[in-house]
């Protein structure tokens, strides 16, 4: 307005269930392409890892997947999801998971225990199996940023870096995920030592990315509400307590000095949190950008709340 | 062909809200829920600053992102170029919501009372509720498609019909003789955030 | 009974009625299915308009099944009253509610009957003018007011524009306007008397290329729709009126000859001993002189008069110096001339704040536009006919006239059209609902031609209340509780019964009864008069017994009413007529003549009954029903332009008890003819009939004049300051500025322009949206959502800078305190479109009400900050200041 800003109308609509079914896919997507990276470079030093990694796609995604029809206004007409995969994200996007999920079930049901299975010697086979089923855990990570993406008037989510955020991070809680499981699982110190290393570097690329998408946000007129939002706004709590310090700060630190331990276990637990509530923040932050018409920036103004109606008192009747 | 679509006159609106209501009543929408909505703007600095209203409602995109995105083809386009939603197909996954660059989805989960909660709701509410459940229903994404079933009783759609400054005109793009085509033709008539390219069907003509 | 709801018949239709939810009362239908209404339109056969309403009317089902409106008659049971008492009610049947009050009247007329008070809501226009007028005639008593007289009603407004054109209000000829100006109203953009149809026009102009300059602290509604907002300090805009008139006269040298010659007195000679007219001595009239002949004649010599414009007189001087029975006097206009002078565009600067080559710029613009000399031909029934063509018009409302300066304020604004002669006429400045109607020709009712007087000023044929703005009645005696017979150029005043020395004051004037019953209609008078406090304990408490037919328990309620009774609301009554036709909420322009009733779309639900009938069940248990159906017969005059004819008039002896819709029936048949009554004019909810072009502009078809010289306010003001001195000779009680009463039209400065106390740095004033109307649809669900989208509505608008320099930030919440130490609490809007000394606060807000949950706690209580003393009144209407100077702090 003139020089007062217009604030952009806020969308509430998703919210902590699809925070939480980006989450996940983000984790179960992650962890897999982790354990299929370690089952094809590493060697048999690997293999506890590979198999934690494999075995947490499935169950991540699926739970996941739940979230989202927890979401629906409509879960009864869930079936009719893959109707469109032609121009909604929607719909390739549960193509997709399933498709990853069937990859990651064969997997599961072949290799890891307790089903010791025909994929365990066969290694090209497994190797197969992995690389295929990661052809769709890749997707599976990015589209969530897609997704959002394709929304033209949140301005926040409308740009190339949502995806690579939501990449590094799925890969980062990932990671965590792993580490958190195989503590109790047998992985051998010297791999978690490199998994934690290469996830504190991973940690130091993620901030990276989020200050550029987050200048960005700033930078750019449509987005800057949800920027001030996400930043100072209402959001921030949750950026800045579960984000920036549960999500990467304590980790980071935890990783370099801790390392042991139920300490280590913490810092990954605080590492998925915060990947939790960087979906949420996302989420959250999202505003519809003013309109512009005839020179003027239109929005609904966002202000303090009146009281809600309370039950008051009726009259006597 | 037909292509309906709306002219809205900002010069004669003076943000009176009387089409917002309009709306609410005609298709008994809940709480929360404006299909037909005004927005406040100001602009420049005083004493040289302007307030102005911006009625928005569904722009019926010719090429709807709110289609686009919907996963189940619940969203579809009528004859005559009006974006509809098939309650029956909806999953109610609120993406349409989220991709529509106007901010003119509506989804409620339940029909909550205008009143508060606990108390008996009124047979006026109930009607309501009846006629929504029946015609758009709750969980699924609902929004203005001008009226079809007033049109369908030879009514105006309800915004039109109540904007007292006759702010607003409905009518026939295709028909180069009709007013809204004079209008949007000789006034200067420009839609909403064209860079998106939806290509909208609600034309505005400048306030001054 | 709720019968109609559970019914299964399948029932669809529409009922033709008119809205009640603001005073405007356009038509509307009503639709009903099953039982249930589900829809309400606007009516297209209603000229007032033509099937459009506003978002208030369009909201009403909500009004109508709220389960907050109160179904069952209730007693105070905590025999406590005040803010903030939890009043016990219970529920009680009908037979007790009606017993109970029945008794308290009866002993209140054993005792003195005027001891009964009757206040009601501007709301319910029709009701109040018809059943409420007619109560208190039949059970003898003077005293009845419109709660929010003193603050919401137009105290200087309507007795102004009554003097002047004959109307409750005036509105531009939007139709052929070029110039609208807007002095602080929102008319033609959501509010005034027909709101409605006076935005349809608006738009239409603005569509046509008419230019808008609007005069107002805020950009209100009307200024963001204007060309150009000229921001102005508050309470100031009779100077810039004035100021105008002085560039007009003085710098640009610019009038209208011809109208002011012949169309009102400004040629009539002053007498310089005292500003008297200077009689003839013959025949009493004052007179002008004849620029012909030389020699002094009465106004109305046909030598000097011009009725139509094509009408051939002898010129008479505006200006020079005459001799007549050897005395020199000199013209009105003259005076007026050199009067004002001293607002020069420089003083004005000084009081507005608007930069004097802004006012000579406009002056300059106002005056061009005013095309004085242009005419055009309009088809009358005589034919066609020539009349001025005058597109320019300012006006005013509420905002303008809220103030201690309100009376001037208000003629100065209106001068700006009488100076250029552009009233009532084409383009020009028009009666609200042009109030000149030969009737409907085959009944010829109802007639309202107004006519001159010996003097030949203007009176009008039919007016909404006793006391007509002109001829002045003459200050009697006070019989009334406000003391009202003392000041004619008032409606009401609020000073005299809210102040803490109500009853001395009372005996002071002799007046020797005291308030004991209080019947209310529909207000909520705890929050529109001012500070709820102050009403509360100085006034409401006062009464003995107090019961109110309501649909809310309002803070009203809860305060002080001992027994409520449950109103049907406007779509479950019927009203005769759409308030008061002539002067008020009929069509406007050229459109035609439309008389609106109401009727019940619905039975009145659960046990509430409709006010009209309960008051006449109640004067028939008092026997006074055959004084009831008189009053009614006589009040049809004043209101409804002619008497009843011997057929349709009520029965006065008592040998009929006439049912409310006969009583209906038999007003409509009167007015349109026997084969017009209620079934007749139910059917399309209007009766319509053509108006005449001479209707609308009537100016110039019409003998009389109006004044620039206000020489009977001479009189006026002598009589009363006589009055009140015979009985108040220290001036303890009423110290009111009676110099005011003078011939020629000034400013005086408000009590927000001293210059004490300066850390009170901020202006408040009110401002009405077009969402809400006084203070019942607050509590309208769908208002209140609607009303939120708006955040200048519920929050108080500031400008942004004044706010960074306080450190208060868009959303915080602040205190308001006036100089009493009286605060009110709210959160601000900042913005770019507020003058930064001012704060605006819409509609009445901050209930506290527990029975109105929607409502409570929204907006902020604007009322609680406005004084009602005497230091706060205007002598001259006794109309109240509205503008609080406040200071500002975060809560
Ligand atoms: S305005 Fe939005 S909801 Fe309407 S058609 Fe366009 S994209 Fe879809
Ligand atoms: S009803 Fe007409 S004038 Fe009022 S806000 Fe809507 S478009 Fe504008
Ligand atoms: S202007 Fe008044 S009477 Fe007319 S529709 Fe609105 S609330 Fe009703």
């Amino acid at each position: 307005m003139g020089s007062v800003k217009l604030e952009g109308q806020v969308q509430v609509e998703w919210r902590w269930l699809i925070a939480a079914y980006l989450f996940l896919a983000g984790v179960g997507g992650g962890a897999y392409l982790v354990g299929v990276i370690a089952d094809l470079s590493g060697g048999p030093d690997w293999m506890a890892v590979s198999k934690i990694g494999v075995f947490l796609g499935l169950p991540c995604v699926l739970i996941g997947t739940l979230f989202l029809l927890a979401d629906l206004g409509r879960p009864t007409n869930a079936w009719r999801v893959w109707m469109k995969p032609g121009t909604s994200w929607i719909s390739r996007g549960t193509i997709i998971i399933v498709l990853f999920m069937i990859f990651a079930a064969i997997q599961t049901a072949l290799w890891i225990w307790p089903f010791a299975g025909p994929l365990a010697d066969n290694e090209s086979a497994r190797h197969l199996i992995g690389v295929l089923g990661a052809v769709f855990a890749f997707p599976t990570v990015v589209y969530t940023g897609l997704l959002l993406g394709y929304s033209q008037p949140i301005a926040l989510w409308n740009t190339a870096l949502l995806p690579v955020l939501f990449f590094v991070s799925a890969v980062s809680t990932g990671i965590m995920a792993i580490m958190l499981i195989g503590r109790s699982q047998g992985v051998e110190g010297t791999q978690l030592a490199l998994l934690t290393v290469i996830d504190a570097v991973i940690l130091v690329f993620e901030m990276f990315v989020l200050i550029v998408f987050l200048y960005n946000a700033y930078r750019t007129v449509e987005s800057r509400f949800s920027a001030k939002r996400i930043l100072a706004g209402a959001v921030a709590p949750a950026f800045w307590l579960g984000v920036i310090a549960c999500g990467l700060a304590i980790p980071f630190f935890l990783e370099l000095f801790g390392g042991e331990g139920i300490v280590a276990s913490l810092a990954a637990l605080l590492g998925l949190f915060g990947g939790l509530c960087l979906r949420y923040s996302v989420l959250a932050g999202g505003t519809l950008s003013p309109i512009m018409a005839g020179g003027y920036e239109f929005a609904r103004v966002a202000r303090p709340k009146d009281p809600m109606p309370a039950m008051g008192k009726l009259p006597p009747s | 062909m037909t292509r309906y679509g709306m002219v809205i006159d900002l010069k004669r609106c003076y943000g009176c809200y009387s089409c917002v209501m309009a709306c609410k009543q005609a298709n008994r929408t809940p709480p929360g829920v404006f299909w037909s909505r005004v927005l406040r703007g100001e602009m420049g600095v005083y004493p040289n600053s302007v307030r102005q209203a911006l009625p928005v409602l569904c722009n019926q995109c010719a090429e709807p992102d709110c289609m686009k995105v919907c996963p189940t083809g619940a969203t579809y386009q009528t004859d005559e170029g009006i974006v509809r939603v098939d309650k029956n197909k909806c999953i109610g996954c609120k993406y349409c919501m989220m991709a529509c660059p106007y901010g003119a989805r509506y989804s409620v989960p339940e029909y909550k009372s205008y009143f508060p909660e606990g108390l008996p709701v009124s047979d006026y509410e109930k009607h309501c509720m009846q006629v929504w459940e029946e015609k758009r229903g709750c969980g699924v994404a609902t929004k203005c498609d001008f009226c079809i079933d007033r049109r369908a009783e030879g009514r105006e759609p309800a915004c039109n019909q109540a904007c007292p400054a006759k702010a607003r005109v409905f009518g026939d793009l295709d028909d180069p003789e009709s007013e809204v085509s004079y209008l949007i033709k000789t006034k200067r008539g420009f839609v909403l955030r064209p860079e998106v390219g939806t290509e909208p069907k609600v034309y505005y003509l400048p306030p001054r | 009974m709720a019968a109609t709801i559970t019914s299964k018949v399948q029932e669809d239709v529409w009922i033709p009625t008119c809205c009640g939810q603001c005073y405007c009362m356009c038509g509307i239908r009503v639709h009903r299915q099953n039982g249930v209404v589900t829809e309400i339109e606007g009516n297209p056969e209603a000229p007032t308009g033509r099937g459009k309403i506003c978002v208030k009317g369009l909201a009403g089902t909500h009004l109508l099944y709220d389960p907050y409106r109160v179904n069952y008659p209730l007693k105070r049971t905590n025999p406590q009253k005040g803010l903030g008492v939890d009043p016990k009610f219970v529920r009680i049947t009908w037979e007790e509610a009606l017993d109970t009050i029945v008794k308290k009247l009866e002993a209140c007329k054993e005792k003195d009957s005027r001891g009964a008070y009757f206040q009601a809501t501007t709301t319910a226009a029709s009701e109040i003018r018809y059943a409420v007028t007619a109560f208190n005639k039949a059970f003898g008593t003077p005293n009845y007011w419109v709660s929010g007289g003193g603050l919401h009603c137009g105290n200087g407004a309507h007795f102004m524009n009554g003097i002047m054109h004959v109307s409750w209000s005036i509105i531009p000829d939007f139709a052929h306007c070029n110039l609208p100006l807007n002095f602080g109203c929102s008319k033609g953009h959501g509010a005034g008397h027909t709101a409605v149809q006076n935005a349809i026009q608006a738009a239409d102009a603005r569509a046509r290329g008419a230019r808008t300059i609007t005069f107002d602290p805020m950009q209100s509604p009307q200024a963001s729709k204007a060309h150009e907002w000229v921001p102005i300090r508050v309470g100031t805009d009779g100077a810039l009126a004035l100021g105008f008139v002085n560039v007009f006269l003085n710098e640009l040298g610019v009038w209208d000859d011809e109208y002011l010659k012949y169309k009102t007195n400004a040629p009539y000679l002053i007498r310089p001993s005292d500003g008297r007219y200077m009689r003839d001595k013959a025949t009493n009239k004052p007179q002008v002189w004849d620029l012909v002949d030389k020699c002094p004649r009465v106004h109305n010599d046909p030598l000097v008069t011009r009725v139509q414009y094509e009408d051939q007189a002898h010129d008479v001087a505006l200006l020079g110096t005459y001799e007549v029975d050897g005395v020199k006097c000199r013209p009105a206009f003259e005076l007026l001339k050199e009067h004002v002078k001293k607002y020069s565009p420089e003083y004005v600067e000084e009081v507005t704040w608007i930069p004097a080559a802004t006012i000579r710029r406009l002056g300059k613009e106002i005056a061009e536009c005013a095309e004085i000399g242009a005419t055009v031909t309009i088809q009358t029934e005589q034919g066609p006919k020539k009349i001025p063509k005058r597109p320019i018009a300012a006006h005013f409302f509420r905002g303008s006239q809220g103030h201690v300066n309100s009376g001037w304020t208000c003629l100065s604004i209106d001068m700006i059209n009488h100076i250029l002669g552009a009233a009532d006429t084409y383009g020009a400045a028009m009666g609200l609902g042009a109030e000149v109607t030969d009737g409907y020709k085959p009944t010829g009712k109802p007639y309202q031609i107004p006519y001159p007087d010996e003097d030949g000023l203007l009176v009008a044929k039919a007016w909404v209340y006793d006391h007509v703005p002109y001829p002045l009645r003459v200050p009697k005696q006070p019989t009334r509780l406000d003391l009202h017979d003392m000041f004619p150029t008032s409606i009401y005043n609020a000073f005299t019964i809210t102040s803490p020395h109500w009853f001395e004051i009372l005996d002071q004037f002799k007046i020797n009864y005291r308030p004991d019953v209080m019947i209310n209609f529909g207000s909520n008078s705890v929050m529109t008069m001012g500070n709820a406090e102050i009403v509360t304990e100085n006034f409401l408490k006062k009464f003995n017994f107090i019961f109110s037919f309501q649909l809310y328990v309002s803070e009203f309620e809860e305060a002080v009413a001992d027994i409520v009774l449950p109103d049907a609301c406007y779509l479950e009554r019927y009203t005769p007529a759409v308030s008061f036709p002539s002067t008020f909420s009929h069509p406007q322009g050229e459109d035609d003549w439309g008389w609106t009733i109401r009727q019940p779309a619905i039975e009145p639900m659960y046990e509430r009954r409709d006010f009209n009938v309960v008051l006449m069940e109640i004067c028939k248990r008092l026997g006074i029903l055959p004084k009831y159906f008189k009053a009614l017969n006589d009040m049809t005059v004043m209101r409804y332009g002619g008497p009843f004819s011997p057929e349709n008039k009520l029965c006065e002896d008592g040998s009929v008890e006439h049912t409310w819709p006969d009583v209906v029936d038999r007003l409509l048949k009167d007015r349109f003819g026997p084969e017009h009554g209620l079934e007749y004019v139910r059917k399309k909810g209007v009766f319509t009939w053509p108006k005449r072009k001479e209707d609308v502009y009537w100016k110039w078809f019409n003998p009389s004049r109006v004044p620039v010289y206000f020489e009977y306010f001479i009189d006026a003001g002598e009589q009363i300051s006589k009055l009140c001195e015979q009985y108040d000779p220290q001036k303890k009680y009423i110290d009111l500025n009676w110099s005011v009463f003078k011939a020629l039209a000034d400013w005086y400065p408000c009590p927000t322009h001293s210059k004490e106390k300066p850390e009170y740095d901020m202006n408040a004033f009110y401002w009405r949206p077009v969402t809400q109307t006084n203070s019942m649809t607050q509590q309208n669900p769908y208002l209140d959502e609607i009303t939120s989208e708006d955040p200048n509505i519920y929050g108080i608008q500031m400008h942004q800078k004044t706010a960074e320099e306080k450190g208060i930030k868009d959303g915080d919440y602040v205190w308001l305190e006036n100089t009493d130490g009286k605060r009110v609490k709210g959160w601000v809007s900042l913005s770019e479109g507020m003058e930064p000394h001012h704060v605006a606060i819409a509609a009445i807000g901050g209930h506290w009400g527990e029975y109105m949950p929607i409502a409570k706690g929204k907006g902020t209580f604007f009322n609680d900050l406005v004084m009602m003393d005497a230091a706060h009144t205007d002598p001259l209407t006794l109309g109240q200041d509205i503008c609080v100077r406040v200071k500002i702090y975060k809560a």
